[in-house]
């Protein structure tokens, strides 16, 4: 398969190839790392005794930011939701807004991990831990939210359907009932998912840890896998049904968010381009934070050798294809609502690129759209610094997508006299980046005690090359 | 109203029933020995009425924590669970609207209007409407205070015993007593008789809101004092210069109703026209056909042309061209014309138009003259001599009943320190104030719910005022006080009054006086036509010339607060002013030429000042005023006006009644308003909500403003109920006066918010005027929407609600189920009326109304919920079972924006009855619906405003 | 190299899960029966008051009718409570000195109410009205149970939304004639007239009764 170019000479010298920058045209796992020294290597990073320096320096600002997160949820439980900045003509605000936004993050994860298992494509395998894992915390962060959101929230059992006393069932035909499906279903299946991608790697660590406890604590972990013949079967079986529930949910769980909007007869909101118009969302943002992990990590954990300039190469590509795609929905939200020609839409509109708020929208087209043009060119998309830039500003950018759709709709409605304003509060910033410091905190705990590459499926990758390099 | 009729009937056999009596004893000490002095039986009726509603305070209520308290005796008259309907009335600045107080277990809870009543015909203003919470104010003044250290009853009638002596032997001399404007015939009555005792007493009737212009007026007119009344709906063209007739002249509710019988092109045969001239938008501006805007100068050139061309027939120069219009359109209306001019312009001005209308032969067609109703007096000139005696140490004994001179008399005046002068004072009040402050004595007043009185309407008609529930304190009556001058042992109120009444009802005295307390009036007491004649010089009056200042204060009562007397009530403070939709607040009005000028946003800090005395106020720009003027709003930034009003605003007092001329400069600083209108002006595409046209366009296209066949439907939700509730509201007779804001804040338990939260847009009112402009920031036409909950037939909140929290009922209302609603508020989001409102907070646990001043039958909403106009759910279903139990149709039911209107702009009914009144409306050629492209199928429509603007092509025809 | 878990983990680990799940099935079970339950809604929980106050004596044994103490069943909301002075009417006669009744006494003496402790409690937000119910043919006992067999008073029905509703749907079963509506052990016999009847009897059917808007404002 991958012809090994020439520098690799001067590679084999240097197993770890820290000093060597990334090629686009490297192999998704450089020569020179064999089974076990890869092994070896992703295991070292776990069982070593004392964490990283860094990984602590990292994990106070994590702490904090969760810390706050509890601060304000509790606060909020006391005084309501009054204490945010929403109000009458804008009803709803950050919950939304934060919910949206970690949803479509997750939502690119799973991307990554289910759909590009189902088409065998190879260079995803260095990435799937690491997507997975953002998957689950982004998805447990965006959880969060829609019960937050409520102003009752002791209350939100209310939107199972159980038989109860008052013979009282959900109003199946509100796209918020469906929101909550959605969102369950999904949370509980990537959890799933990803712990089901663990197993065989936490074997591994079982076997290879020293210490007792660790030796438990894996070994429970890994509920008894042992390799064997048998066990291996059903494990693909069922890692493979579970990719193919996975990936059109990826689909399903950010149309039926999109559905939240179109679904309602709000101005701005109510138009079917939306479901497509969220999934384009979630693709981008999920990219731009698989980027924003995986490029500090390798340095970190000095992961070069599995994941090379070609993993840069075919992401940055696909956050300019889900950019691209973005961009046309962003012209056809403008251009439908100048053709159907409502009143209200076009003041709306109007507003939204010309009003108070203008700016948020056009910072928007700027990060979402014309940033990521930079991907075209080759040399950039292995320029990590910028890659990283780019990439973070996709993920503000994505923010304010959604301010611009949450909030600048809701000012400005169908009835003159019910247009108002939104202040965001102390309440609403500290919850979001609470939820952010709730994010970090999950990975590094990942990053610390799990293999951050799936050691099982790179053996796999790892069997079928070495054959080729024999041969010369 | 059959309730009504009843009550004193059975009291009067209640006195003969020993358990209730000995039962009123415990309940209320002061009846035994009531009951010992046999003439006393009067009072001990009264403390017996009282004692009533005392058993349904103590009586078989549902108690918290879990338990039931039964009533030691059941009182009678009361069924736990029914209403019951007592009548009185409502008294402003001496003149009285009548109203009935609703209660619930002795409680009163809403008070509505008396159809009986001429000034009320069912109606009610803000201020009638606001009086509950008024009532229940814990602000109120509780005990008697010498100095502010606490006293009591005994003290003071031993200090009032060495007052009467010290006055008996100086024959009164020294003895001053300051009341508002009197109507009530007893308290003249007893007002005289003390006069007539202390001949040397002088009694002085000021307010802070002065009508001396409109008496003096009249006076010079007529050589001697009469009262309008006017009969708007005999007027085909109305010329109001600078008028309060909708908005606060007495008997503004009904001229509201007749100028609305007017307005509607398909309910009335000829259609009214109304100019308006004014310096600052009234209400009667806003709703005038041709509006025009005149300083002070331009206003005095209108006038004497106007004068010139109606009286003369002569043409003057220097008025603008559309005098000219105005004067033809009048004459041309002959004894169908009217011209009113408001309390704030001069005498000689008053007179002038005494004159025009005599030659307008609008006197006996359009308006009648009739003998003054208020004592009259020249008030002004009364309260500086007043000051200046008690400044030369002239005044002795001061009595202050029922009036604030502390904080409302002209700054010029400086009376709190004239009263520094003064060695015994007593102020008589119900809330304490500036002047409780200042004043040695300080006593609590019997609410008017609380006590007996009687007062007379704009047009003479007496009302008894009975107590509506025990005194919650330990107050004196205003008769009582006065009596305590005169007499160790005075006459109880009740006593008092009943004397009044004896002479005047004479023989069948007993059945006249319950007739009278049942239906709230006296009947025949209203005052007969004058046939005083004008005087000759009455045309020949000139107005002084205006003082040619280049900035002119208009100094106006708070459409909400009046003259500060209701600073203290949340309702009104909260209750957002008509055009400018402020809360909360009273920054200068500001025309927008001079916010232009100095470069002003609504917000900005800005120093007025006259002579020495200056104030710092935010500056609001107010579309349609002149440029000349600035509005200083009175009754606001009182220091002692309790919890609520203590500190809101800025107190304007201090510049009135200064010489020199007013300057205004921008200073430094900016505030934020709590403004409920929170976008900027709008000035384009009002016809998008406010449908309107001109009588000349309807009559050539009637059918243009009504709105076409609705959209087809895939799937109609089509209602199986008996009945479909439905509402109809007339664009043509809404004048914006709030009055249907309150009712329904009081009937649905609706919480204040407070300033803060107004600011940040989470105020709870149900229902909302919508103030339009339309046109130029300079002068624009402005339209007033009422907006509720639509109860649409496909209503989008329906649909968006994960949980069904609100949902519809077989009769077509769209129901909130609040303990179902766990505050998603999507449904909030898919209002395009934006007509729902949410519990960001525990406002209800928040606000400042007492529980025993809710309305029982209404859910108190909980934290994180939403809530909306129920149509008055618990009135329909109040009747669905009453007819339901009869087996017969529901009937007629009223919702509490309705029932309040003057105008009876509202109209709510069963839709499916053909013949029903909202049925009819809906007929009309006008009707149409709110955002009728959405589809949602309304149930509540509007009838499109039609304006009578005089064609430019039609003659003096008129 | 060693073993780490010795073979008996296998079985721990199954038995783990199978009790998670069981413990989950169980939970749910628990939530869904425990709010039925007569004793989570105090169905016959006896409450002691102030005075032992029996309806078995006072209807059945002395025949009293309901409408003589809970005088405004018929016209309000609001059933009513006796005042004290409606126990005295009969008191002030016989048993005037039990010590059962002194509470009784005691409260008309000083005059200070009695206070009960509430059996039957409907949420704020519910708002039924008496009157309505007795005219269209509901009895007493279908709410309030048999009270004639009540001794010390208790609550006899569930009162959940469950119940108003099932009454709601389908009212005819539980009608009965207007001479037997304060009858407290009235049964449907063979000569009753059938629900239908009823329904048309009394006039009931022409409004959706399970309109939110019926019980909630």
């Amino acid at each position: 398969m991958t012809d090994i170019p020439a520098s690799n000479a001067r590679h084999r010298e240097s197993p770890i190839g820290g000093s060597r920058p990334p090629l686009l045209r490297d192999p998704v796992v450089l020569p020179g790392s064999s089974i076990g020294s890869m092994t070896d290597q992703i295991c070292a990073i776990t069982l070593r005794e004392r964490a990283f320096l860094w990984w602590w320096i990292a994990m106070i600002p994590a702490m904090v930011l969760t810390g706050m997160l509890v601060a304000a949820i509790l606060y909020l439980f006391y005084a309501g939701v009054g204490i945010w900045g929403i109000d009458w003509p804008v009803v709803w605000g950050f919950a939304i807004i934060n919910y949206v936004w970690w949803i479509a993050i997750a939502s690119g994860g799973t991307f990554i991990s289910a759909l590009f298992f189902l088409t065998k494509v190879e260079w995803r395998t260095s990435l799937n831990r690491i997507a997975e894992t953002m998957t689950v915390f982004a998805a447990a962060c965006a959880g969060i939210y829609p019960i937050l959101h409520l102003g009752r929230p002791w209350l939100f059992y209310w939107l199972f359907p159980f038989p109860n006393t008052m013979t009282l069932w959900p109003q199946f035909r509100s796209p918020l009932l469906w929101d909550f499906f959605a969102i369950f279903t999904y949370v509980a299946s990537s959890i799933l998912f990803w712990y089901l991608g663990l197993i065989p790697d936490l074997a591994t660590m079982r076997d290879r840890a020293e210490a007792r406890r660790k030796q438990i604590l894996y070994g429970v972990m890994a509920l008894g896998f042992r390799g064997s013949d048998r066990q291996w079967r059903h494990y693909h079986v069922t890692y493979g049904v579970l990719a193919a529930i996975m990936a059109p949910l990826v689909i399903s769980v950010h149309s039926i968010v999109g559905l939240d909007f179109a679904g309602a007869a709000t101005v701005g909101w109510h138009s079917t381009e939306f479901p497509p118009f969220f999934v384009f969302g979630a693709l981008l943002s999920g990219f731009a934070m698989v980027l924003l992990l995986v490029i500090p990590l390798r340095h970190l954990l000095s992961l070069e050798d599995f994941i090379t300039g070609r993993h840069f190469d075919i992401l940055c590509k696909m956050l300019l294809v889900s950019s691209l795609c973005l961009a046309y929905a962003y012209m056809m939200d403008a251009f439908t609502i100048f053709y159907g020609g409502d009143y209200a839409d076009r003041t709306q509109f109007s507003g939204k690129i010309s009003g108070s708020y203008a700016v948020v929208y056009w910072v928007t087209i700027l990060l979402n759209v014309v940033l990521p043009q930079l991907m075209w060119f080759r040399r950039l998309r292995l320029n990590q610094t910028l890659i990283m830039l780019v990439c973070f500003g996709v993920i503000v950018g994505m923010w304010c997508e959604r301010y611009t759709i949450v909030v600048m709709s809701l000012r400005r409605t169908h009835l003159a006299s019910a247009w108002g304003d939104f202040h965001a509060t102390f309440w609403d910033w500290a919850t979001l980046f609470g939820t952010v410091g709730l994010f970090g905190l999950g990975i590094l705990l990942c990053v610390r005690f799990l293999p951050v590459i799936s050691m099982f499926e790179m053996r796999g990758l790892l069997q079928r090359r070495p054959r080729e390099g024999e041969n010369r | 109203m059959s309730s009504l009729s009843h009550q004193w009937r059975s009291l009067e056999q209640l006195a003969e029933d020993p358990d209730f009596v000995t039962r009123a004893v415990q309940e209320f000490p002061g009846l035994a020995e009531a009951l010992a002095s046999p003439h006393d039986r009067r009072r001990a009726l009264k403390l017996m009425a009282a004692a009533i509603t005392m058993a349904g305070l103590g009586g078989c209520d549902w108690a918290p924590e879990g338990t039931l308290i039964s009533a030691v005796r059941a009182p009678s008259n009361i069924v736990p669970g029914l209403p019951n309907f007592y009548a009185s009335a409502n008294v402003l600045d001496g003149y009285a609207t009548g109203v009935v107080v609703k209660h619930q277990m002795g409680r009163p809870i809403k008070v509505e209007g008396n159809p009986r009543h001429p000034a009320s015909l069912g109606a009610t203003d803000v201020f009638a409407q606001a009086q509950l919470l008024d009532f229940y104010d814990p602000d109120r003044a509780w005990a008697i205070t010498v100095h502010g250290s606490p006293s009591d009853q005994s003290d003071l009638r031993t200090e009032l015993a060495a007052q009467r002596a010290k006055i008996a032997e100086s024959r009164g001399n020294g003895f001053r007593i300051l009341t508002g404007a009197i109507t009530s015939p007893t308290l003249t009555r007893q007002l005289d008789a003390l006069l007539a005792i202390y001949p040397e007493a002088r009694w002085i009737q000021w307010q802070a809101i002065s009508r001396d212009n409109v008496a003096k007026g009249a006076v010079l007119a007529y050589g001697k004092p009469v009262e309008l009344v006017l009969k708007l709906d005999a007027a085909d063209v109305i010329f109001a210069i600078d008028s309060d007739l909708l908005s606060s002249a007495p008997g503004h509710l009904r001229f509201a109703r007749d100028f609305a019988s007017r307005r509607n092109p398909t309910r009335t045969q000829k259609m009214s026209r109304v100019y308006a001239v004014e310096p600052t938008p009234t209400l009667s501006g806003s709703v005038a056909d041709h509006r025009f805007i005149a300083g002070p100068d331009e206003l005095h050139m209108v006038v004497m042309a106007l004068a010139a061309g109606i009286l003369e027939g002569s043409a003057l120069s220097g008025p603008p061209d559309w005098v000219g219009q105005v004067i033809a359109d009048l004459t041309a209306n002959h004894g169908r014309a009217l011209v009113h001019v408001g309390p704030d312009q001069p005498p000689e001005t008053h007179a002038l138009v005494h004159a025009i209308n005599e030659k307008l032969g609008a006197r006996g067609n359009t308006l009648e003259l009739i003998a003054p109703v208020a004592y009259p007096v020249e008030q002004a000139e009364e309260l500086a001599d007043l000051v200046k005696d008690m400044r030369t140490g002239k005044v002795s004994t001061l009595l202050i009943m029922d009036s604030n001179p502390a904080y409302a008399a002209p700054g010029g005046l400086s009376f709190a320190a004239a009263l520094k002068r003064v060695d015994f004072s007593l102020t008589l009040t119900v809330l304490p104030n500036e002047t409780s402050q200042a004043t040695t004595w300080a006593v609590p007043m019997a609410h008017p719910w609380e006590t007996w009185s009687d007062g007379r309407a704009f047009d003479g008609t007496a009302t008894i005022l009975q107590p509506q529930a025990l005194p919650l304190y330990d107050p004196v009556s205003i008769h009582t006080m006065l009596a305590l001058f005169t007499e160790p042992a005075p006459a109880a109120a009740l006593d008092a009054v009943q004397a009044t009444w004896k002479t005047r009802m004479g023989e069948d005295f007993e059945q006249g006086w319950r007739h009278a307390l049942a239906s709230g009036v006296v009947p025949g007491t209203a005052n007969s036509k004058s046939d005083v004649t004008l005087r000759p010089d009455a045309g020949r009056q000139t107005p002084p010339e205006p003082a040619n200042h280049p900035l002119t204060i208009l100094f106006r009562p708070d459409p909400h607060l009046w003259d500060g007397r209701y600073a203290n009530n949340a309702w009104l403070q909260e209750l957002p002013r008509p055009l400018t939709k402020l809360t909360w607040d009273n920054p200068l009005l500001v025309a927008p030429e001079r916010a232009e000028q100095l470069k002003l946003r609504n917000g900005d800090m800005i120093c007025l000042s006259v002579g020495d005395a200056s104030v710092t106020a935010p500056a609001w720009i107010m579309p349609g005023q002149a440029a000349d003027c600035v509005v200083a709003l009175l009754g606001f930034g009182e220091q002692h006006a309790g919890t609520v009003g203590s500190g809101a605003g800025f107190d304007f007092y201090p510049l009135a009644g200064r010489a020199g001329a007013p300057s205004l400069q921008k200073v430094s600083g900016h505030v934020v308003l709590a403004c409920t209108d929170h976008h900027n002006l709008i000035f384009d595409e009002t016809r998008e909500y406010v449908r309107h046209a001109t009588l000349a366009e309807y009559n050539k296209n009637p059918q243009a403003l009504a709105t076409g066949k609705p959209e087809p439907h895939l799937y109609r939700w089509k209602p199986k109920g008996p009945a479909a509730w439905a509402m109809s509201v007339d664009l043509n007779a809404c004048i914006g006066c709030n009055a249907c804001v309150v009712a329904c804040q009081a009937e649905n338990n609706i919480p204040v918010v407070g300033k803060e939260e107004v600011i940040r847009e989470r105020e709870m009112h149900w229902l909302r005027i919508d103030r339009y402009y339309e046109g130029s920031p300079i002068d624009p036409d402005s339209y007033f929407q009422p907006v509720l909950c639509m109860h649409c037939e496909e209503a989008p909140c329906e649909t968006v609600c994960p949980v069904g929290a609100t949902v519809h009922d077989s009769e077509g209302i769209n129901v909130m189920v609040y303990n179902r609603c766990i505050g998603t508020r999507f449904c909030s989001n898919n209002c395009p009326y934006k007509v729902r409102r949410f519990n960001y907070f525990a406002f209800s646990h928040e606000e400042q109304r007492p529980p025993e001043a809710r309305n029982p039958d209404v859910t108190v909403r909980g934290r994180g919920v939403m809530e909306k106009c129920s149509f008055c759910l618990q009135r329909i279903a109040e009747a669905r079972i009453a007819a339901d139990r009869e087996n017969r149709p529901v009937g007629e039911v009223r919702t509490a924006c309705q029932a309040a209107c003057p105008t009876q702009a509202f109209t709510f009914g069963n839709m499916a009855d053909p013949d029903s009144e909202v049925a009819k409306r809906k007929r009309s050629l006008l009707d149409y619906a709110l955002l009728a492209d959405q589809n949602t199928r309304p149930r509540v429509t509007y009838e499109a405003r039609i304006r009578n603007p005089k064609p430019p092509n039609e003659g003096n025809g008129g | 190299m060693a073993a780490i878990f010795r073979p008996s983990a296998n079985y721990w680990a199954a038995l783990t899960l199978l009790g998670m799940a069981a413990i989950c099935l169980s939970g749910i079970g628990w939530l869904w029966f425990w709010p039925r339950t007569d004793y989570a809604r105090h169905v016959r929980w006896l409450v002691s008051q102030p005075v032992p106050f029996s309806h078995a004596h006072h209807v059945a044994g002395l025949g009293i009718d309901c409408r003589f103490c809970h005088s405004s069943v018929e016209v309000s909301s609001n059933a009513g409570l006796p005042p004290t002075y409606t126990c005295m009417t009969c008191h002030s006669q016989i048993w005037t000195n039990a010590d059962l009744l002194a509470p009784v006494r005691q409260s008309l003496a000083d005059d200070k109410p009695i206070v009960w402790n509430r059996i039957n409690d409907l949420p704020d937000y519910v708002f039924f009205n008496h009157a309505i119910h007795i005219t269209k043919g509901v009895g007493c006992s279908s709410c309030h149970g048999e009270v004639d067999a009540m001794p010390l008073s208790y609550k006899a029905k569930t009162l959940t939304m469950q119940f108003c509703l099932d009454c709601h749907r389908d009212p005819g079963p539980n009608l009965r004639p207007k001479d037997q509506i304060y009858n407290t052990e009235w049964r449907r016999t063979a000569e009753t007239p059938s629900p239908e009847m009823l329904m048309t009897e009394y006039h009931i059917g022409g409004r959706n009764l399970t309109d939110c808007s019926i019980c909630h404002r």
